[in-house]
């Protein structure tokens, strides 16, 4: 039995898979944070590039990858495809575990897959500069790589805590030429803002997401890029659920569940949106599609599904999707992309429309699946993926249960190379586990902007 | 920085524990008959030993009761300031006390357990900060130091700020008989431990633990504003105190007040009382924080709540509330209703909320796994 399942260069996907072409319904549109009515592609103009703008609107169900962006894709990719085997046999488990490993890109995780595409289309249409955000790092650093490869600027803020506790992605990003700050600033009204009222504050993506936004909408030169969240995000990602499929395909294979960790939702999105494509024409209605998030901030699994912000100062578009209120800071947890407020719209609608699911696990337990992951297939995941490796375990051990021998595929977004002081203080049992009090909160307050 | 302090010793506490008596309180002349001898002046004098410097002033008192530990330690700034003779009684503790806050000490040092500890609360009037040497048999209140060291430790890097803890103790009688009983008799201001919270510079948990108290009376302030018709019992403590307070409500600080709707229903209610709300209405809540060194979320100091009251409200109606502050001083948290099987319905872990829409889950442990992990 093989350990890695890999594809030639030449047999990369030459296109993006765009499930909005196969969504029963169109997706709620975005709608402008002051006049509540439908966004426009002007309105978004002073942020994107109109080939991004077009790419998060578009109804067609496939979208050519330039060129010039596969041409550095290849550097990393395709991909290798593991079959755990060393897990399944700690496990002893009859489920057939395959794994995507996204941590073999210079940045180590998924993002570059998007940042290289984004950089290319701010590149073409003459932006000199693209600001950020970023939160445990590993979005601006593959950004920060990404605008390398075509001479772009690069301004990245980073969420406080993770500058602090991770000081190793944040010296990534000035070797690629990257200017980092830690978020939030004084550069920025909305940074200033937040100090103003919190100057301990240890910051958050929605709080970073207004700075990076602020500066691209005042500097004529500038652009913004998200990581996460945006159609287009998830369209750039789905080479990895493609590749996959290829890949699972050479093995005679298809899988019977596909999981990933969600933050903003882009590489729960790369790995499963091409197989949630065949559950919705009905080639493939069995699969079952599984989000893995932290219970410290569980948005799928305990949000509301409704129209609010993207960021905390209510600068981006409302966005229809789960979110636990824009004003939510979430607990520092070590997992620190996985700590946003909402989620992909598109995630989003499949998980209130029934395609997908969520499950919600703790600090710790997830910790626990990491090490056993790194002591049977040897990779030290980020604890944002060991998210899925936690739900992947429980799964297979179900199996074990009922003797079933389901193909489990799941996306090992990234290594943990620079989250060991997270993993030192599992080891130590100093690690918290962070809660939100749904049932509390509910109780409470309604936070949410009102639209009709 | 400190003027001087007052310093204490009750030379007969922690001799009972050696020689099977569970206490001393009242048995001293038994224990010293079954060949007890006293380890608070021993505790003592590691204490002054372990001072990084000698330049503090202690006040103290004379003989076994202080001074005796300051000469066999050689150090020397000490002054007497209250003489006892014969036997030390808890009277002389509560009077050395008083002679103290005349003195105008700006903390006072005791050596014994939780007895000690009442006769110092009840003498220094609970507005001078107080802090516990250990040497006692029982030691449920959280104001002890964890060694001799750590005291001195705490002594000379003290800045002055403070922070709130439980004096609690047992029934010793109850308590030989094998029942643990344990006794809320009031709140103590102790020395704030520096470098206890770790890295806690966040906006979703308060870094100082006033403001910590602030966000979760906010939050269950709103909590109960946004459910009216929901019969809150509010437990001990300065944090219930304040939920009570945003509503203009003056609570009872040791015991348990009903609120409904933002209105006061009862006042230190009995567990007879609270059963009698508790059948005029639907839904129930009770907001407890855990009590003493032990974290003892119910069942100790907190008799009201009884089984049948736990079980009337429901144990997913239990909220427990502690800053991270309090947390990180109480490893463990227990429950021990004096129903195992009710204890046992609260799970293995339970949810603490430690700010503005924020919880920790922590472990719960039974009380057979509580007195093996932590009982001294």
């Amino acid at each position: 039995m093989q350990s890695k399942i890999l594809l030639e260069e030449d047999e990369m996907p030459k296109r993006w898979y765009n499930v909005q072409a196969d969504l029963p319904s169109p997706l709620d549109p975005p709608l402008h944070p002051a006049t509540k009515k439908l966004v426009t592609p002007d309105d978004l103009r002073v942020i994107f590039p109109m080939e991004l703008i077009r790419q998060e609107m578009s109804p067609q169900r496939y979208i050519d990858i330039p060129e010039e962006v596969r041409e550095i894709l290849t550097l990393w990719r395709p991909s290798p495809l593991y079959r755990a085997k060393r897990l399944e046999k700690a496990l002893k488990t009859p489920a057939k575990i395959y794994y995507k490993y996204e941590g073999v890109s210079p940045p180590g995780s998924h993002k570059p897959n998007t940042a290289v595409a984004q950089a290319y289309y701010n590149m073409k249409e003459g932006i000199e500069r693209i600001a950020t955000e970023t939160g445990a790092g590993q979005w601006g650093s593959a950004l920060a790589f990404a605008t390398s490869q075509f001479g772009l600027g690069c301004t990245v803020y980073m969420v406080r805590s993770s500058y602090a506790q991770k000081p190793y992605r944040k010296i990534m990003m000035q070797v690629w030429g990257a200017e980092c700050i830690p978020s939030p600033s004084t550069k920025t009204n909305a940074g200033r803002t937040i100090l103003e009222k919190y100057p301990e504050t240890s910051g958050s993506l929605g709080i970073a997401i207004s700075e990076a936004v602020e500066d691209a909408a005042t500097h004529e030169n500038t652009n913004y890029s998200l990581g996460s969240v945006l159609n287009h995000v998830c369209l750039h990602q789905t080479v990895v659920g493609l590749e996959a499929k290829e890949q699972l395909a050479m093995v005679d294979s298809y899988p019977d569940m596909v999981i990933g960790c969600v933050g903003g939702g882009s590489n729960f999105a790369g790995i499963s949106f091409p197989f949630a494509g065949d559950k919705l024409t009905g080639r493939r209605k069995d699969v079952e599609i599984v989000a893995v998030e932290p219970a410290a901030c569980p948005t799928l699994t305990k949000g509301i599904y409704t129209y609010d912000y993207g960021d905390v100062a209510g600068l981006t578009p409302l966005l229809k999707m789960y979110t636990l209120g824009h004003d939510f800071i979430p607990a520092a947890i070590h997992a620190g992309g996985l700590r946003y407020h909402g989620d992909s719209p598109l995630v989003s609608r499949f998980v209130h429309d029934g395609v997908m699911r969520a499950v919600a696990y703790n600090q710790n337990e997830v910790f626990e699946a990491a090490k056993l992951f790194a002591q049977t297939e040897g990779i030290i995941i980020a604890p944002e993926t060991a998210h899925a490796v936690k739900a992947v375990v429980d799964e297979a051990m179900k199996c074990r249960q009922t003797g079933e021998e389901k193909v489990i595929l799941f996306n090992n977004s990234g290594h943990g190379h620079f989250d060991l002081s997270a993993y030192d203080i599992y080891l130590q049992g100093r690690l918290e586990d962070y809660e939100y009090p749904t049932d509390l909160i509910r109780d409470s307050l309604a936070r949410l902007p009102k639209v009709s | 920085m400190m003027v001087n302090l007052g310093l204490l010793i009750n030379p007969v506490a922690g001799m009972g524990g050696r020689v099977g008596l569970k206490g001393t309180d009242g048995l001293v002349q038994e224990a010293l008959m079954r060949g007890a001898s006293p380890g608070s002046l021993a505790r003592t004098v590691r204490f002054l030993r372990a001072l990084p410097s000698s330049d503090v002033l202690f006040l103290t008192c004379s003989g076994d009761m202080g001074e005796a530990a300051f000469i066999e330690a050689g150090y020397r700034r000490c002054r007497v300031v209250y003489r006892y003779s014969g036997e030390s009684t808890a009277a002389d503790t509560k009077e050395a006390c008083r002679t103290f806050l005349r003195e105008g000490v700006s903390l006072i040092l005791f050596c014994g357990g939780d007895g000690t500890a009442r006769d110092v609360l009840e003498g220094s009037g609970g507005r001078t900060p107080i802090l516990g040497i250990p040497a006692g048999v029982k030691m449920y209140s959280g104001v002890f130091a964890l060694t001799p060291e750590s005291a001195a430790a705490l002594v000379s890097e003290w800045n002055g700020q403070c922070r709130e803890a439980e004096v609690l103790d047992v029934d010793e009688d109850a308590y030989r008989k094998g029942e643990l009983r344990t006794r809320l008799y009031g709140f103590a201001r102790v020395p704030a431990m520096q470098g206890m919270v770790q890295h806690s510079k966040d906006v979703f948990e308060s870094s100082d633990e006033e403001s910590a108290k602030a966000d979760i009376a906010m939050f269950l302030a709103e909590v109960i504003m946004g459910t009216p018709k929901t019969l809150y019992l509010l437990g001990p403590g300065s944090t219930t105190l304040r939920i009570a307070s945003a509503f203009g409500l003056e609570k009872s600080l040791l015991g348990f007040d009903a609120v409904m709707g933002g209105h006061l229903v009862g006042r230190d209610l009995d567990e007879r009382a609270i059963l009698a709300l508790l059948e005029k209405t639907d839904h129930a809540r009770i907001i407890v924080s855990p009590l003493g060194m032990q974290g003892a979320v119910l069942g100790r100091g907190t008799q009201q709540i009884s089984p049948g009251v736990i079980r009337k409200v429901g144990v997913e109606n239990v909220i427990v509330i502690a800053t991270p502050q309090k947390l990180a001083g109480t490893p463990s948290l227990f429950v021990d209703t004096g129903d195992p099987a009710l204890d046992r319905a609260f799970g293995g872990t339970i949810r603490v909320i430690t700010g503005y829409h924020v919880a920790r889950r922590r472990a719960l442990l039974s009380p057979a796994e509580w007195a093996g992990s932590s009982l001294r």
